[in-house]
């Protein structure tokens, strides 16, 4: 009855032929006289071959611009071939540094201009700048041509002050704010040897890129060369390779040189940076062990999860584990999808099915129990931070029940946000408003759009914008406009507080404004990135913002939202940390991730095919160990999801397992016996064990923390939530010494009930030797059957989801 | 805008510079000479949750106007010519058994950020979480007596754990020992349950265990079955019994300590360090006064007064402070000038801590603020230097390397230890 499943699945050995590129794409030269670094990943002894070398010359990995013109190249390799055009243009146009745009930015994140240095007042040492670059003419002539023009030196740029101090080449009484092999010296010295000029002289560099952007390396000390080219305002294409700073982020995974040359070093996986005039590209580095080359052995894939999943692992040369028997994807699907274990009954009824489908079927009624709604609604709420930390048990409650219905009935996300988001009237009538009280100054009774903005772009973009309150973010093009711009959208949100403070009232006003804290101006309502949307007649500024998220924005909002569920299945997103989608923050699977977003939107932003979508894949399902294969040991298994990585229950799941497993309740002050500690509606009901277990207070934006601690050991060991049950009343155990069970059926009831399987021969004799000490020991055999239970209950394997 | 303070203002060479006139003479023979020889066991630190205010505290400022320094007056205290704050009478008295530090000061001002940078003496980084103090010594000391070798109390603080050095060093929470009827949670067995009988069933679970142990290397089994084995451990130990049981102290003690989260906790950190704990630290909430300062540090400051000094004393009677580096600090100060709502906001510019024990010189006052306790004037010290200084203290080499992120990182990077400290 226990079959393994994973015998039965069909290995599939193929390996699909990819694509060539030639890269980076639409190589546009400003002029003769420029080379190209190019690359073909996949592609292995390539030739390269121009149709005109008079224009463009090909020599090995390398393009050289002759003359302007339009021609061909081909790249022929073992793999297959690829042709791209290349173009050469006339006219030579220098990248330009100018003051506003990129020495402000440079002055800003480092501090220069802030209230404590050289923007307070009185500035320092006679050298003042306007607080934050918010007079940037007065500060340019300020550094260029005032005090002297001693700050500058146009002869001899190096000797400026102005690199001399903050490198701390001269006393400085800042520190020392830059070394001289940093982009930001870098920046200045160029600036200065353009004569440093207000505005740009010539091109901008508007993006860096890094080909090949993925990369596996096999065994330590293999090398790949990264090429980093910049896209310039004009359209044309520049090889930056040599000109930008690299890192890389692990250096005992890869270490990079100055000229991009990447060299492999222990198994893992790890990103390079190249950053140039406040521009970064990454790259992605995957170092496996030196493999042998037999055959890997994949699960027939179920969907496309697979698809991406599987070739990456291909790719990298490691073979999953096998899908998971039908007794631990039992007991998993249950807890994972419905927060429960499943009943000896449940067990019995569907490994008796042998049906081809019989998974499927599972995951099916799964979704439809109410129990997924209670389990996903925990989730909702440490996402919405539901807590009587902001709000009293009756807004509590209405917002909960209204997130509940919004899992039960399936309803479209993007709908369920636009109404948060657009929330007015009073939160216990209308409790979508309850999303916005995390923001509310409990002293001062107001709402604080500082605290708002942040929320909304981790909740629903993934994007962390934190750090652009303050400064803008110089490598992400995230700035404080961007910031202000998107708090002016709810510029007018107000908040009215009736009945007790904490009876709330939201509306929009007609009016409010933001002011910038730098420039003091009023900012309009502007979206990242710039756009700066009409506010029709009728329309609030928060539909407005609302409309952008869910619609505009659809894919990145469909692209945060999936990795987030993602995250809650497999215990790391695909862009992990989850809600810090970043340029230089990597997806493992971009591509799958992509599909996931488009898989999300098509479905209606329903989540119930989302979550169909991922626990009938292989990937889901498979083990986290395999006989004669442990599980845990390669850092790649967990990271590329090679594997089930075990999880430990969350604190509320745990609670109803032990509660299920023993047949006995727990109690919660104030409500009835048998509630769920899902269904609290104070979230912080006091609970020691709840807490020991992380469940969290929701005061902050951070995933709970699913850590093992000593307390916890201490509470299942010694505690009263185990102690009490397997002494008192109602106690399963009693029910069967009552139907005279014999100790065997007991055992096997109790393994059937807590760990979904029976106990193999070696746990059988541990069991039974244990019964017969306890019996020579003069104890009961019901204390001895009481203990075995606390013995299950204590294991690691009941504390997990395998 | 006091975010404009992060930006590393003092660089190494500045504090050294600064620092020279104050280090003068101080040796590397003389340096290591204090270091405690190996006799210093534990630290205790009582943390001021928020940012102790420098003006109320340890570095009145009576010469300044009103909105400065505040409603409260100076008072003289054991060493002529140095004032504190007339919300710490007894500590005032007691000044000969600690020495104040009146510029430090930290580069971080939201409280997470500095309360991991104040925990850990490594500035946060979104790379790697750095370990706190507690995490360092339970790894680099490990445990005496059975004890776990880092508590917390009365909770834990989410920016107070081992980061990367992985929850098998996070700290041990103790709760709040001023709440009626206290003892720690799931210390002991339950009743009825006989010693054999436990040993037993931990048996049989073990054997149950290693199924999974076999065929599981990851992380999370190894870290569970790690807390498995110290709960044990200190179950079995009636040493960690005794250093919980507040009963046994006397009354009166108690009394003088104060019946508060503070001064019930100091105890309890007396007799865990007393006991064989590394590190004890008692969070003391409330300090975050954005709102009526002098109302709220009225009724506040005299707890962590009472507690204080009590403790000292108590510490120095029993021969404590000798082995045992004790400090009381926050994450940062707070704003020199009083807001719009009669508040102080954050401060991270210059703040005072106070430092006993361990060969810490009484009445000594280092550094000194500017007028206006918004900056050092003198002797800046910096958050590194004072996490240099706990490592040297209790003898751990803070330039000793981990391994995380695929990186070596120093226990301590860049501080010096403050040769003041170090009689």
């Amino acid at each position: 009855m226990f079959a393994a499943a994973w015998m039965a699945v069909a290995w599939s050995a193929s390996a699909e032929m990819p694509a060539l590129r030639i890269l980076p794409a639409d190589i546009r030269f400003q002029s003769p006289g420029h080379s190209q670094r190019i690359v073909i990943p996949g592609g292995s002894h390539c030739s390269i071959e121009s149709s005109d070398p008079a224009i463009v010359r090909a020599d090995s990995g390398t393009l050289l611009a002759r003359s302007p013109g339009r021609t061909r190249i081909r790249a022929t390799c073992r793999e297959g071939s690829a042709e791209a055009d290349v173009r050469v243009g006339e006219s030579e146009s220098p990248l330009g540094i100018g003051f506003e745009r990129d020495i402000l930015s440079v002055l800003t994140t480092k501090g220069c201009n802030s209230s404590a240095c050289h923007g307070s007042p009185a500035g320092q040492n006679g050298f003042k700048l306007s607080l934050y670059g918010s007079d940037p003419r007065q500060d340019h002539a300020m550094i260029v041509t005032q005090g002297d023009g001693r700050r500058v030196s146009l002869a001899a740029p190096e000797a400026s002050l102005l690199l001399a101090k903050p490198t701390f080449r001269t006393a400085h009484g800042g520190g020392q704010l830059m070394t001289e092999d940093s982009d930001e010296h870098a920046t200045l010295l160029e600036w200065l040897r353009q004569g440093a000029p207000y505005g740009a002289q010539g091109v901008r560099l508007e993006r860096l890129e890094l080909h090949p952007a993925e990369n596996v390396l096999r065994g330590a000390g293999r090398e790949q060369e990264v090429v980093a080219t910049g896209r310039l305002s004009d359209g044309t294409t520049l090889d930056l390779t040599a000109q930008v700073r690299w890192s890389v982020e692990d250096e005992a995974v890869a270490k990079v040189d100055t000229a991009g040359r990447t060299v492999a070093g222990a198994p893992g996986m790890t990103t390079v940076t190249a950053r140039a005039m406040g521009k970064a590209a990454t790259a992605q580095f995957i170092v496996t062990a030196d493999g042998d080359n037999r055959a890997l052995r994949f699960p027939e894939p179920a969907n496309f999860i697979d698809e991406h999943v599987f070739r990456t692992l291909r790719m990298v040369g490691l073979e999953p584990f096998p899908v998971s028997d039908d007794p631990t994807f039992l007991r998993r699907a249950h807890l994972d999808a419905a927060g429960v274990l499943p009943s000896p009954a449940e067990a019995e009824a569907f490994l008796a099915d042998d049906g081809r489908e019989r998974r499927s079927a599972l995951i099916d009624s799964l979704l439809e129990r109410e129990e997924h709604a209670t389990h996903w609604l925990v989730k909702f709420e440490d996402w919405f931070r539901n807590s009587q930390y902001f709000s009293q048990g009756r807004t509590n409650g209405a917002f909960k029940r209204w997130l509940h219905d919004s899992i039960r009935e399936d309803r479209p996300y993007d709908e369920t946000v636009r109404a948060m988001l657009t929330a007015q009237g009073d939160t216990t009538v209308h409790p979508a408003g309850n999303f916005w009280h995390p923001a509310i100054d409990f002293m001062l009774k107001t709402f604080e759009v500082e605290k708002a903005v942040p929320t909304i772009t981790r909740l629903f973009l993934g994007q962390r914008l934190e750090c652009a309150q303050c400064h803008n973010h110089p490598l992400e093009n995230l700035t404080q406009d961007d910031f202000y711009g998107l708090a002016a959208f709810l510029a007018r949100t107000k908040v009215k507080h009736g009945y007790g403070q904490y009876r709330r009232v939201w509306y929009d006003d007609w009016r409010g404004e933001i002011h910038h804290p730098v420039t003091g101006r009023r900012v309009a309502p502007q979206f990242l990135g710039g756009e700066r949307p009409v506010i029709p007649e009728g329309r609030t500024r928060r539909q407005i913002l609302a409309h952008w998220i869910t619609r505009t924005e659809r894919m990145q909002f469909a692209r945060a939202t999936v990795n987030r569920v993602w995250h809650e299945y497999f215990g790391r997103g695909i862009v992990e940390p989850f809600d810090d989608f970043r340029s230089t923050n990597r997806a493992t699977h971009p591509e799958l991730l992509d599909a996931l977003a488009e898989h999300f939107i098509d479905s209606g932003f329903r989540f119930k095919a989302l979550h169909r979508l991922i626990l009938n894949s292989k990937t889901y399902q498979l083990a986290a160990h395999a006989p004669g294969r442990a599980g845990g040991e390669h850092p790649l298994e967990d990271a590329l999801f090679a594997r089930r990585a075990p999880r430990k229950l969350p604190a509320e799941v745990l609670l109803d397992a032990i509660s299920q497993v023993t047949g006995v309740p727990e109690e919660f002050r104030n409500y009835p016996p048998g509630t769920s500690p899902k269904e609290l509606i104070a979230s912080l009901s006091p609970s020691y064990f709840l807490t020991t277990f992380g469940r969290p207070r929701r005061d902050i934006m951070e995933a709970r923390s699913n850590a093992p601690s000593l307390s916890q050991a201490l509470q299942l060991m010694n505690g009263d939530v185990l102690t009490k049950r397997i002494r008192g009343d109602g106690l399963v155990l009693d029910e069967w010494l009552a139907a005279g069970l014999t100790d065997e059926q007991i055992v096997d009831s109790i393994y059937a009930r807590a760990l979904s399987r029976r106990p193999d021969p070696r746990e059988r004799s541990a069991l039974q030797a244990y019964l017969r000490s306890e019996a020579a020991a003069g104890r009961s055999r019901r204390q001895g059957l009481a203990n075995l239970l606390w013995a299950v209950l204590n294991t690691k394997e009941f504390q997990l989801s395998l | 805008m006091q975010l404009s303070r992060m930006r590393s203002r003092y660089s190494r060479r500045d504090v050294l510079r600064l620092g020279g006139a104050t280090l003068g003479g101080l040796t590397l023979p003389r340096l290591l000479a204090g270091a405690g020889g190996g006799s210093v066991r534990s630290c205790l630190i009582f943390f001021q949750t928020g940012g102790l205010c420098q003006h109320d505290s340890f570095d009145p400022k009576p010469e300044a106007p009103r909105e400065i320094r505040g409603g409260f007056a100076a008072i003289p205290t054991a060493v002529p010519g140095v004032r504190f704050s007339e919300l710490l009478p007894r500590s005032a008295a007691s000044f000969r058994h600690f020495s104040v530090i009146r510029s430090m000061y930290s580069l971080e001002a939201i409280h997470e950020k500095a309360k991991q940078y104040a925990f850990s003496g490594q500035r946060p980084n979104n790379a790697y979480k750095h370990p706190v103090y507690g995490s360092v010594l339970a790894r680099e000391l490990g445990s005496r007596n059975g004890l776990p070798p880092f508590v917390v109390i009365p909770r834990k603080d989410i920016c107070a754990d081992a980061g990367f050095l992985g929850s098998a060093f996070d700290p041990f929470v103790a709760g709040d020992p001023a709440k009626e009827g206290y003892s720690v949670q799931d210390l002991t067995l339950p009743t009825g349950l006989g010693l054999e009988e436990s040993l037993g069933r931990a048996r049989l679970l073990s054997a149950l265990d290693s199924r999974l142990e076999a065929l599981e290397k990851s992380d999370v089994i190894g870290s569970m079955d790690h807390f498995y084995q110290k709960a044990l451990d200190l179950v079995g130990s009636p040493a960690a019994k005794r250093a919980f049981d507040l009963g046994a102290e006397p009354d009166k003690l108690r009394d003088d300590y104060g019946r508060t989260t503070a001064g019930q906790g100091a105890l309890l950190a007396r007799r865990l360090v007393e006991a064989g704990v590394r590190l004890v630290t008692v969070f003391h909430g409330g300090y975050d006064t954005h709102t009526d300062n002098d109302d709220r540090n009225e009724a506040l400051y005299p707890e962590f007064d009472q507690a204080f000094s009590t403790l000292l004393e108590d510490m120095g009677s029993r021969g404590l402070l000798d082995t045992t580096l004790v400090l009381a600090m926050g994450e940062f100060g707070r704003t020199p000038e009083i807001n719009h709502s009669a508040g102080r906001d954050h401060w991270p510019g210059v703040f005072s801590i106070a430092a006993a024990g361990a060969g810490v010189p009484g009445g000594q006052v280092i550094g000194s603020s500017d007028a206006l306790g918004a900056e050092p004037a003198e002797r800046p010290v910096s958050i590194e230097d004072l996490g240099a200084t706990v490592y040297r203290k209790l003898g751990v080499d803070s330039h000793k390397e981990y391994h995380a992120s695929g990186r070596p990182i120093r226990i301590n990077d860049g501080g010096e230890p403050v040769g003041e400290l170090f009689s």
